[in-house]
């Protein structure tokens, strides 16, 4: 998003020099030789144009509708193009030290796969959430793992010096249930390792 | 927190986001605003009206110089802007020279110079695979920027106390500064041989 936001703003800064530029010839030319105005750019056809169309004609609207959507657009982007790192605690005056989400749910991925009766398991980590979903090993019947694996993340995530603090969310769901319902795994983000490290 | 450090952590897009933000708002509002016009809300009288409103454009064209001046002007504003926009948005970030007395007098220590050496410190911390430094800020007020990648299982806070007693410290002593900045993005659990795609 910080790299787009870049691109964008040079675009936009180009085009409103060169709309500057133009508006500044166009009026000296004008002010200079009225009779052959325009130079470049055919202002007085589109002021004949606008003379005629009224603000209620569908071409009025439309192109309103437009320049609406286009600038609820650039505000949005302009909006998440902010910083997008976990602070951790500062260990001395002068340093400031970050994280990555995806860092966060790798770690938290690596430690859960780890644990037994764990078959597979998806994060999400964000800022101010942690969200795993395990698959039980098939054999297991254990009830006690969603419990164990909540408690296990918690002290994980605890342990990690994060200024904020994520809320922990463990979901198990069981092999039979996923091959019933067929849950979406698009959404989660599995943290495997290898996943560009060095974003 | 310190304000410093915590600028190093990212080059600023504050004119970017400024620049993208005023122009999407001005946009999202003269949209707007003709749609309220095209709907009738400020009179039905309104609606029917040209775009060019003729009483506008008699107005415009019978004041003369006026008139013209303002367009003039609004066109060195919009020029000026767009030009400080898109060289703000297309320029390197700065990386400063670091400068300081030794006892032949001035000595000028490139960024290079000062990040490779403090990158191959960092690299000898345990538990560090990788580590990227740059030098940032301005000429008077340096920064220092530590991008590390952990290997997994790495105890994070042995990490900084090594980076803070090791590795700035010595990055302050060797450049004399009382104070040196740092900005540090940890990657943790970071996969070893993947190249960074």
């Amino acid at each position: 998003m910080r790299a787009l936001i870049r691109i964008l703003a040079t675009l936009i800064g180009v085009a409103v020099a060169v709309a500057g530029v133009l508006t500044i010839i166009e009026v000296l030319w004008a002010w200079w030789r009225p009779a052959s105005a325009p130079l470049w750019v055919p202002w007085p056809g589109w002021l004949d144009q606008a003379s005629t169309t009224t603000w209620q004609d569908t071409g009025t609207r439309v192109t309103a509708a437009l320049v609406a959507l286009a600038g609820l657009v650039l505000v949005l982007l302009a909006a998440s193009a902010r910083r997008h790192h976990l602070a951790l605690h500062d260990p001395a005056p002068d340093v400031t030290v970050t994280t990555s989400s995806r860092s966060l749910a790798r770690v938290v991925g690596h430690r859960v796969r780890a644990e037994t009766g764990v078959r597979s398991a998806s994060v999400t980590a964000t800022r101010g959430h942690v969200t795993v979903r395990a698959v039980p090993a098939p054999v297991d019947g254990d009830e006690t793992l969603q419990p164990r694996l909540l408690a296990v993340v918690r002290d994980l995530v605890d342990d990690l010096p994060l200024r904020e603090k994520p809320r922990v969310t463990v979901t198990v769901v069981s092999s039979r249930e996923r091959r019933e319902h067929q849950p979406e795994p698009s959404r989660s983000r599995p943290a495997t390792p290898g996943l560009r490290p060095g974003s | 927190m310190s304000r410093s450090s915590h600028a190093a952590v990212a080059r600023s897009a504050t004119t970017e986001r400024t620049a993208t933000a005023v122009v999407g708002t001005l946009a999202l509002l003269a949209g707007l605003l003709a749609l309220v016009v095209g709907a009738g809300w400020l009179g039905s009288d309104r609606a029917t009206r040209p775009v060019a409103d003729p009483v506008a454009v008699d107005w415009l064209g019978g004041s003369g110089v006026l008139g013209r001046l303002l367009a003039l002007l609004l066109g060195l504003v919009l020029l000026a802007l767009g030009v400080r926009w898109a060289v703000r948005a297309l320029r390197p970030e700065h990386h400063p020279e670091v400068e300081f007395d030794d006892a032949d007098g001035e000595l000028r220590v490139s960024a290079r110079a000062v990040t490779e050496a403090v990158q191959d410190d960092a690299r000898g911390i345990d538990g560090v695979s990788r580590a990227r430094v740059t030098l940032v800020g301005t000429e008077q007020r340096p920064a220092l920027r530590l991008l590390l990648a952990l290997r997994r299982g790495t105890d994070v806070r042995a990490v900084w106390s090594a980076l803070e007693h090791r590795v700035l410290g010595r990055a302050r002593d060797a450049l004399g500064l009382e104070r040196l900045p740092a900005a540090v993005h940890l990657e943790l659990d970071a996969a070893e041989g993947h190249r960074v795609r």
